[in-house]
């Protein structure tokens, strides 16, 4: 019990010293670092590794870009930090960050990690740019300081609905989601938005993260006979091997999904089973001079993930905003973010009051190996 | 009804996996009363194997049930390899404390293992390669694959080898006999370091050959996809009575079967609480699991 | 001392030989082609890392640095005996001291470690009522703070009761769960325990997922209030929200030494003993008059009780709770505190919960290789401390030592 003590007493003074000294080391870190330190907030570990780490690489091209453009604010420096998408974790890196002295942080990637992190960030009056949470609550708290950078739920559901109305002219539709809050929370917008415009919903299930065995499931789908097979999961680890099964169980329906699942290495795994899939996905516009320039910064980095052009978008549109207010106070830069209207690689960007940035889904469908646009729903033409 | 029949093909390929793991967790369960947690860990490693050898024997030209079947043997070599190193590095040294002490030491090296694999391999998931195994075919309206045939195929081979080997050699009479009394067996010669060692390494290698059968059935494999069935597998083989190798078999396939059915017929977001609820019934009426333990009473 | 030194280095030829056999073949075989560059620059490095180690060890084995560890040695003596002179009291009094000053000291980033790990040591105190004194093995101990933190947030959100009001409330809840999974299980032993109370846990959070209708599924319960106090402000009674940093630290301090207190005497007391008496031999203890089935309920329940608390403060302090927080990873984490601090004493399981959430924490600087450090750490630590950090101390042995 003594020693104990002892050594309880001996590791709370050790934790002062260390606490002291890391304050040391900040101010000494503050004399050196001159310049805007920007965080990034992602899983870098865990399930959702992969999305986090394209976050984190999207946020590296667009410094990586403006660093040169920042003259005597810069140089800008980058605090990855990972939340493995656990609300504990993220608030806790939110802390550090606050810590560290970021003035923006990018990010997170789960709404469930976004919405809890958001509160020490926005109350230390730091600029939170989500390139990823698409629930609707994210920007739906009044919070002054939160801006998103990809679409909303609500307007990617009304996007796949219009399609499966007006363009594949179906009549009946299956829906399966893995309950995560964007997967399930755009299912079930799917499903009420469906029901309203004549579609008939056959069925609604619901698979677990982290399985990868949907058999049962699809056997369910097969026996249905539906015209289309919405399928909403979290990531393209995930849906991939869904696609396998659905080859092999030889479903014949059109198969409809979202932009979670966009990523190069649904193609590279599920092969010739992603051949024909639909999924709705921010209108990206591939030949702008914006969109070269990401791609040029993002060379080094492999293939561009879902989520990068976002996160690259974020970033962009913060320095920008950094540069043009002259400095990094919180209420002059919120000024120039309000006012910030230019060409990013993914969208045009135009922050709007609530702090979104609307959205523009459109229908892709995966050909010959490659995502390719294929349907606007604003006009309801296909692409060329 | 044919509804019924394509959950049953389902369920009987999904059991068979689970049943080469859940050997592992009871041999080594039935050896040395530890739940070695880095078993899942070990599958992935297996499945890791597959992936890199096919791709490399495939990119030198060899025909495709041949590069499988050569990376299916050295995958398992080297994952009894790597049961090996972890059983002499992280439990041997506790074999004299508390069983929970092993047990968080083989938690730390589940993690260590995973986060391995993270660091060498990547985040994103590694595909295997070209077109191995397509096709299948359908009897009435059930649809029956080629892999679903190759995995029920292996599996039953290397359960059949593993009764062989258990039960008709020297080594498999030794290996009971550890298992029974460690004191005793040594009295009567047996190494009883060398049967633990060897123990590891035959349920590692089962192990690995249940993760390339999954690479390939899904088409993918990921760092991180050791966790579910190891987590499973563990619980089918509690359920068939840990210790027990007769009981893992039983007790996968009863997994498997429970969790597409529960899914088919019931909920397939609930299917994992049925398969918990009826493992947790089966244990209140049959407290050692359905063919009974094999082991000493000797708990935490 | 030859023919050792000698079979050490065979050990460590051999122990290389195997590290590169298992290395190469992640890094070195592609596609492509096969590569030895890569993890030959690994492996090298590990066996020069090793080859080190090893001529320390020896170096160390033969004497030569007793010039540096006799002299540590005995001031190190010195220093305990002198602390032996200090009585209980004023140690603790020092201890408690310091946690109260801490906030004054350190800045978020440390508050908010901090009150993770005293959330944590709560839940460790708990899970270690039903395994460390009970001799229970639970897996799914995550379950009980979730139920906690899931009452006070529907109650918060829906009715707006009070944190003050809810701590018992969703206590009582916890026991209540506690009794509902421990009662199935009072006919197992060892491994079965563990892995059905894995299932209850795996059950509870999928449940918790599912029910949308209650909890809102994986969207999680938003809007939940922090505590609430009133503070007279001069001319009257203000109703304030306790949302800073510092005051949740100071509301979780005292819910841990509350927690602290209420473990140590219950250590003391009959149910203490009757627990004790269970867990080396249930039979016997029996004999003695114990009621086993009443006595292990009871230890489910109190455990639950203090995952309830915690879980309460915790979904108060985040606002916020989804089931993500409550999977099988995080009971693991909690049972490596107990294991890891020492089964059955105080100050072993403190140490285990600062060690095991500082750690990740503190080796966020090394980004991706955090995990991987810290399961190698967790690993070596029950290596070279199997009974714990800090065992505890008691007459004769347990059941599990004498195996």
């Amino acid at each position: 019990m003594k020693r104990a003590l002892y050594l309880l007493s001996v590791l709370l003074l050790a934790s002062f010293v260390v606490a002291g000294c890391g304050k040391k080391d900040e101010k000494k870190a503050e004399a050196s670092k001159a310049g805007i330190t920007i965080g990034s907030l992602g899983p870098l570990t865990g399930q959702y590794a992969a999305d986090g780490n394209d976050i984190k690489n999207g946020v590296l091209a667009a410094i990586e870009v403006m660093n040169p453009e920042m003259g005597a604010q810069g140089p800008v420096n980058l605090q990855a930090e990972d939340d493995a998408c656990d609300p504990r974790q993220a608030v806790a890196a939110a802390n550090k960050l606050i810590n560290e002295k970021a003035t923006a942080v990018i990010g997170a990637y789960c709404s469930s990690a976004t919405i809890p992190a958001s509160e020490p960030l926005i109350a230390a009056k730091i600029f939170m740019i989500t390139p990823a949470s698409t629930n609707e609550k994210v920007t739906e708290r009044g919070m002054p300081y939160m801006f998103r950078t990809c679409g909303r739920d609500d307007d990617q559901s009304k996007a796949a609905v219009k399609f499966m109305t007006d363009q594949l002219k179906s009549k009946t539709i299956y829906i399966v989601d893995d309950k995560t809050t964007y997967s399930q929370g755009l299912a079930d917008n799917i499903e009420k938005l469906a029901a309203s415009s004549g579609l008939k919903v056959l069925g609604h299930e619901h698979v677990n993260q982290g399985d990868k065995d949907y058999s049962a499931v699809l056997t369910k789908v097969k026996a249905a006979k539906p015209d289309v097979f919405y399928v909403s999961l979290q990531n393209s680890a995930s849906a991939a091997p869904m696609l396998i099964q659905i080859g092999r169980m030889g479903i014949k329906s059109k198969i409809l999904a979202q932009d979670a699942v966009y990523h190069p290495q649904l193609i590279e795994l599920a092969k010739k089973d992603a051949e024909g899939v639909f999924l709705t996905f921010g209108y990206t516009d591939k030949t702008t001079p914006a969109y070269q320039k990401f791609a040029d910064a993002y060379k080094k980095y492999g293939e561009p993930g879902a989520y990068s052009a976002y996160a690259y978008d974020s970033t962009i549109a913060y320095l920008k905003a950094v540069k043009a207010a002259g400095s990094t106070d919180p209420e002059k830069v919120k000024a120039e973010m309000m006012k910030l209207d230019f060409d990013g690689a993914s969208k045009h960007m135009k922050y709007r009051e609530n702090g979104d940035s609307g959205s523009n889904y459109v229908i892709q469908v995966i050909k010959d190996g490659k995502f390719t646009n294929y349907w606007n729903p604003e006009n309801g033409e296909l692409f060329k | 009804m044919d509804f019924f029949f394509q959950q049953l093909v389902n369920g009987i390929t999904l059991g068979g996996v689970y049943a080469l793991v859940a050997l592992g967790y009871t041999m080594v369960y039935g050896i040395i009363q530890l739940i070695n947690f880095a078993h899942g860990e070990i599958f992935a490693a297996g499945g890791y194997m597959g992936v890199i050898l096919i791709s490399w024997l495939f990119a030198q030209g060899y025909p495709p049930f041949l590069c499988l079947g050569v990376a299916l043997l050295l995958a398992m070599g080297y994952c009894a390899l790597l049961a090996m190193a972890l059983e002499k590095l992280a439990y041997k040294p506790l074999r004299q404390s508390s069983r929970l002490s092993v047990l968080l030491s083989a938690l730390g090296m589940s993690i260590f293992l995973q986060n391995g694999l993270m660091l060498t391999q990547g985040v994103y998931d590694r595909a295997y390669p070209g077109e191995m195994v397509q096709g299948g075919f359908e009897v009435g309206t059930v649809m029956i694959s080629y892999m679903q045939i190759i995995i029920v195929a292996v599996t039953v081979l290397l359960l059949v080898a593993l009764n062989l080997l258990v039960f008709k050699t020297r080594i498999g009479k030794a290996m009971r006999a550890t298992a029974q009394d460690k004191t005793m067996s040594g009295l009567v010669g047996i190494n009883s370091g060398r049967i633990i060692s060897i123990t590891f390494a035959i349920g590692a290698a089962l192990a690995a050959a249940a993760g390339i059968m999954v690479g390939l059935y899904y088409g993918s494999v990921r760092y991180d996809m050791g966790f579910v069935p190891g987590i499973k597998a563990f619980s089918a083989a509690v359920l068939g009575g840990i210790g027990n190798i007769t009981g893992a078999m039983l007790g996968g396939l009863i997994i498997g079967m429970i969790e597409v059915f529960a899914a088919g017929y019931i909920s397939s977001e609930y299917k994992d609480v049925f398969a918990f609820i009826i493992l947790i019934a089966v244990l209140y009426f049959m407290p050692t699991g359905i063919m009974g333990e094999n082991v000493d009473d000797t708990r935490v | 001392m030859t023919i050792r030194a000698s079979k050490l280095w065979f050990g460590y030829a051999v122990a290389m030989a195997w590290f590169y056999v298992l290395l190469w073949p992640l890094l070195g075989i592609k596609a492509a082609g096969l590569e030895f560059a890569a993890s030959f620059a690994i492996w090298s490095k590990v066996a020069v890392a090793a080859a080190i180690c090893l001529v320390l060890y020896q170096v160390k084995q033969a004497g030569a640095f007793n010039f540096l560890t006799k002299p540590t040695e005995r001031v190190g003596e010195a220093a305990s005996a002198a602390f032996r002179r200090v009585p209980t009291w004023l140690s603790l009094a020092v201890v408690l001291a310091l946690a109260v000053i801490f906030p004054l000291f350190t800045e978020r980033y440390a508050h908010d470690v901090a009150i993770s790990i005293l959330v944590y040591i709560i839940l460790g105190l708990g899970l270690n009522i039903v395994v460390g004194m009970a001799g229970l093995l639970d897996l799914g101990y995550i379950a009980f703070f979730g139920v906690g933190a899931y009452t006070y947030a529907l109650l918060s959100v829906h009715f707006g009761l009070s944190f003050w009001l809810c701590l018992p409330i969703a206590a009582s809840f916890s026991a209540l769960a506690g009794c509902l999974i421990g009662y199935p299980t009072l006919r197992m032993r060892g491994d079965y325990l563990a892995i059905v109370t894995l299932g209850f846990g795996e059950i509870v959070r999928i449940v918790i997922n599912n029910w949308m209708s209650l909890t809102n599924g994986p969207n999680g319960v938003l809007g939940i209030k922090p505590p609430g106090a009133y503070w007279f402000n001069g001319a009257s009674l203000e109703h304030v929200w306790l949302n800073h940093l510092e005051q949740l630290y100071y509301i979780i301090l005292a819910l841990a030494v509350f927690t602290v207190l209420a473990v140590y005497r219950l250590n003391y007391s009959r149910i203490g003993r009757a627990f004790e008496a269970v867990r080396e031999d249930q039979t016997a203890a029996e004999l003695m008059g114990v009621n086993t089935l009443r006595i292990k309920l009871l230890a489910y329940a109190l455990g639950a009780v203090f995952g309830g608390l915690a879980g309460t403060f915790f979904a108060a302090r985040m606002q916020f709770v989804s089931p993500e927080s409550f999977t099988f990873i995080e009971s693991a984490m909690v049972l490596a505190m107990v294991v890891l601090g020492g089964m059955g004493s105080i100050p072993g399981v403190i140490l285990g919960a600062v060690a095991l959430i500082a750690l990740p924490e503190v080796f966020r600087g090394f980004e991706l290789y955090r995990m991987f450090v810290f399961g190698g750490v967790m690993a070596a630590m029950m290596i070279f401390r199997p009974k714990g950090l800090w065992p505890a101390k008691r007459l004769g042995a347990r059941s599990e030592e004498r195996e």
